[in-house]
């Protein structure tokens, strides 16, 4: 049984819809993201699972209860917000006690309760201080011991990692994973960043404008994304996305756009010809030998590879493509490149088009084995 | 606005609000929105204060206030006393804001001495400034007659154009620290490299001023002149207190008009009928004001 | 700025603030000289003997102490009565939804720049009516009709200042919408509260049309009416014993100041000019 469910779940404000038709159901135990970019309702959504926003219409079930008309309170969960929301006037032992204080645990209980989570957290030196004499780190952990202090059904955490910097983000991402692996329990993350999506969820909703563009694990998501917006998305450097023809070619359904001409594998059904958008990650773009040739726009070298950016033939598409290190490559100049037709995605045309080919074999697998586990 | 549709939190938290706003409702309603819906009420009649009775005349209190000479005379007073002063206020307020923002020998002492005449109360400050404008012993025809600058003691009072400068100045004197404050507040928030980009680019203090720190306050002096504009025109206690409107009605605003129709000649309804008016002229301030400060708001 | 540059500008600007401080130093040297040395020509800048006398006289021989007691009834009460209030009022309008709710706000904002002499002929018919006039409970009524608006208008800016998420986090960690309240908000709005609160007690101190018009006994009548009622009924003006007067009222002002200027310039930059 799902532990979270929302069903047809809309929110307007006044005339503008924040949330639209949203159905989801998030398994006990599942670490899910709410991934998009800023306004596309993620917060909302979180909100209103929390009990701070109402939703408009539908239903949010928690653990198969009802929660519509359900006071916070009241609803077994606990979130760590994004400001961190700690208490200015309470120090971090009475910040972490709040929860508890509130649902009636005795004193005497609370004290030992509230050493635990600040051992985990290694809170222990700093139980006396305030929050404003904490440094942002030091202040996520507190909002995290505060919502960790009492056992919970669901945690919602609200881009709990957005204000801290660069390196203690990538630490503090691994020990959420660790703690999310020891406790079990259902987490709900809302973030704008895809890496944190990828790396820590079991599942992730996409959202933009209101609306779920795919719920599924974080492979399947790169290897077969539903549509364009979360094709391009999701990945670093984003996906190729090529405005072009879908036509009958000599050998099957072939895709067109000046320069460019690839067979495309099997397509949905009713797929008709007309115009289309061809997807294809840069990896799938391999330089140096190939029936293609492009124009070198510009070579940005990381390190351990090359992220390099063509044109192909005259006024052609713009194509990004990574490549091992090492490639004498000029500005400028003319390059040799070949597709990877058979992992090409295909989609309808407009901003959310749908997909229109079969996922490639490859990202097939990956789908397949990611969706067992939950 | 309530959406369509309510969840039942919801409503239970629109009426738990409604319950915290109440009390606030209902003393609004006992004390400012009656009395204002019955002071328009009250100025269709003829009422006599002592004995309170009175009968409807209808718009009779209105065209007479019209025509006469008095309404006009007030009205005229309470602009040049509202203009004057206000702009006392606030070229005296902007200057000692910009001497206050720098660095000051015991600034807070400074700022305090400052800011005492707009705490003081307006009893107190009449009471100091009659003293200080007493034609036989004070301070101030003394100071002026050993500076040579008047041979013989001034009426500062009790004669014409004295006593309006006079009101003006006592009321900027006390109401120019309101303009110091909300604009040292607002120094404060410029930022520095604006300053340090200016100056790179060979600005002088005086370039910087204009430049720089004049367009950065131009919107809380629009505010803060609003303001002060609406509470200048309806000042009562000091210009009462001072001159009483004296000589004969040369000082006399509208509000001290109000008063002495009501409590003093014991025309109720004539009185209700120049508040009336007063507010209908304030009103357009105040919707400029009203304006103003919700456009700020998202 | 160079050395001399410094301190000419200091001496300017000490000169000028020295300047509107005048009158206020002038009060205290006049309430503490003798009434010989007050009439001589020329005048002494410093008291060449000091004399408590006149406050003496102002605390024994005229009804300073009854004014000065009704004052504080009257200004303490008005305090409670409209910090509380508002406050609920201010929570209210600022965290909750429902039909209403900003016409409401237009309501205290318009009512915040209404001019009292508007309200006050009608008020004094509704007291008299009442038959609680010449009373100093009238005057807290009175005093209400420019305080509350004041106070919500105040206090509303200072709670839009505390972080909603503060309440979203206390609803979340189990507390009721009153709970979060009194938990988080209220600590939080405290300095807010006493800005407010100081606001509403010097306003209330400082007023004189309402006392002026509403209470014609002694037993009610307040410091601002009952100094300018020893002005008018002295056959010849004593103009120390006024100005001790003067000192004794703005006491409550000078204990403000001294402890709480903090408080004072953060409300004054909530009610007027942040809107």
């Amino acid at each position: 049984m799902a532990d979270v469910e929302f069903r047809k779940v809309r929110k307007a404000w006044g005339a503008v819809v924040a949330v639209d038709d949203l159905d989801l159901a998030i398994e006990a135990g599942e670490f899910v993201s709410l991934l998009g970019p800023s306004g596309c309702g993620k917060t909302t959504t979180l909100r209103m699972l929390a009990g701070l926003d109402f939703p408009s219409a539908g239903e949010i079930l928690i653990g198969g209860r009802r929660v519509n008309d359900l006071p916070p309170a009241q609803r077994d969960i606990a979130m760590v917000f994004q400001s961190y929301a700690l208490y200015p006037h309470m120090t971090v032992a009475e910040n972490i006690a709040y929860p508890l204080k509130k649902r009636g645990v005795p004193r005497g209980e609370r004290g030992p309760r509230v050493a635990k989570v600040a051992e985990m957290l290694q809170l222990g030196p700093l139980l006396d201080r305030r929050p404003r004499q904490l440094s942002g780190g030091q202040q996520q952990r507190v909002a995290l011991g505060r919502a960790l202090v009492r056992d919970p059904r669901v945690f919602l955490l609200d881009e709990p990692l957005s204000n801290l910097d660069a390196k203690l983000r990538g630490h503090m991402r691994a020990e959420l994973v660790e703690l999310h692996r020891r406790l079990g329990r259902t987490m709900v993350y809302v973030t704008h960043d895809q890496l944190e999506a990828m790396t820590m969820s079991d599942r992730i909703a996409i959202l933009e404008g209101g609306r779920l563009q795919q719920f599924a694990p974080p492979q399947a998501v790169y290897a077969a994304p539903a549509n364009r917006f979360v094709a391009g998305f999701i990945g670093t450097p984003s996906m190729n996305l090529i405005d072009g023809e879908l036509a009958a070619g000599p050998a099957g359904p072939e895709f067109r756009a000046p320069g460019l001409a690839l067979a495309v594998g099997p397509l949905a059904a009713g797929t008709q010809p007309g115009p289309a958008c061809l997807g294809l990650r840069p990896e799938h773009l391999s330089f140096g030998t190939g029936p293609l040739a492009g124009t070198v726009q510009l070579v940005e070298e990381t390190g351990h590879e090359a992220i390099i950016a063509v044109t192909l033939g005259e006024g052609g598409p713009r194509l990004v493509g990574r490549s091992p290190a090492g490639l004498a490559l000029r500005v400028g100049g003319q390059v040799r490149l070949a597709l990877n037709g058979p992992a090409a995605h295909l989609f309808a045309p407009g901003p959310t088009g749908r997909r229109l080919n079969a996922p490639s074999p490859s990202g097939a697998v990956a789908a397949a084995a990611a969706g067992d586990q939950p | 606005m309530a959406a369509p549709r309510q969840t039942a939190l919801e409503r239970q938290y629109s009426l738990l609000g409604l319950m915290l706003i109440a009390p606030t409702v209902l003393v609004f309603c006992a004390v400012i929105v009656y009395p204002l819906v019955s002071a328009i009420y009250l100025s269709l009649f003829s009422v006599f204060t002592p004995t309170l009775q009175g009968g409807w005349v209808g718009l009779e209190n209105y065209r007479s206030l019209l025509g006469s000479g008095e309404f006009w005379v007030s009205l005229r007073n309470n602009l040049v006393w509202t203009a004057g002063t206000l702009a006392l206020q606030v070229l005296f307020g902007v200057g000692m804001a910009l001497v206050l923002h720098q660095n000051l020998w015991f600034r807070s002492l400074a700022r305090s001495l400052i800011l005492f005449p707009y705490f003081v109360s307006t009893v107190v400050a009449v009471l100091v400034w009659k003293w200080v404008f007493n034609d036989l012993y004070g301070i101030l025809n003394h100071v002026m007659m050993a500076a040579g600058i008047i041979d013989w003691p001034v009426d500062y009072l009790g004669t014409m154009p004295n006593a309006m400068i006079s009101i003006i100045l006592v009321g900027a004197w006390k109401y120019f620290p309101f303009v110091v404050i909300a604009v040292l507040a607002r120094l404060q928030t410029i930022p520095e490299p604006l300053y340090e980009a200016a100056r790179i680019d060979g600005a002088g203090p005086v370039a910087r001023f204009f430049d720089i720190t004049l367009p950065q306050l131009r919107e809380v002096l629009v505010v803060i002149v609003l303001l002060r504009a609406i509470w200048d025109f309806k000042e009562f206690d000091l210009i009462y207190l001072m001159t009483g409107g004296g000589p004969v009605i040369a000082t006399q605003t509208l509000p001290l008009l109000v008063y002495k129709e009501a409590f003093a000649l014991n025309r109720m309804g004539m009185a209700a009928a120049y508040a009336v008016v007063m507010m209908a002229i304030m009103l357009v301030f105040m919707v400029l004001y009203i304006r103003r400060t919700r456009e700020r708001r998202p | 700025m160079t050395a001399i540059r410094r301190v000419l500008f200091n001496l300017f600007a000490w000169t000028v603030v020295l300047a509107v401080a005048f009158p206020l130093f002038w009060m205290i040297v006049t309430s503490v000289k003798p009434q010989s040395e007050l009439f001589r020509r020329p005048p002494t800048f410093l008291p060449e003997t000091v004399t408590f006398e006149h406050y003496w006289t102002l605390l024994t021989r005229t009804g300073f102490l009854d004014y000065f007691r009704n004052s504080v009834i009257l200004s303490v009460a008005t305090t409670l009565t409209v910090v509380a209030i508002a406050t609920l009022g201010a929570y209210s309008l600022v965290r909750f939804r429902y039909r209403g709710r900003e016409s409401l706000a237009f309501l205290v904002l318009f009512t915040y720049l209404l001019p009292s002499v508007v309200l006050i002929i009608p008020l004094y018919l509704m007291l008299v009516t009442l038959g609680v006039s010449n009373t100093i409970f009238s005057l807290v009524i009175a005093y209400t009709t420019f305080a509350l608006p004041y106070a919500l208008w105040l206090l509303r800016s200072f709670m839009a200042g505390i972080p909603e998420d503060l309440e979203s986090a206390a609803l979340v960690d189990g507390a009721s919408r009153m709970g979060a309240f009194r938990d988080i908000i209220l600590p939080q709005l405290l300095p807010g509260i006493i800005s407010t609160a100081l606001f509403t007690f010097i306003l209330s101190w400082n007023e004189y049309l309402y006392a002026l018009v509403l209470v014609n006994s002694d037993a009610a009548r307040p410091l601002t009416t009952g100094v300018m009622s020893m002005l008018i009924s002295a056959f010849n003006i004593e103009w120390s014993l006024l100005m001790a007067a003067s000192v004794m009222m703005s006491v409550p002002l000078i204990v403000a100041f001294a402890f709480l200027q903090s408080y004072l310039t953060s409300g004054f930059g909530a009610g007027g000019v942040k809107g």
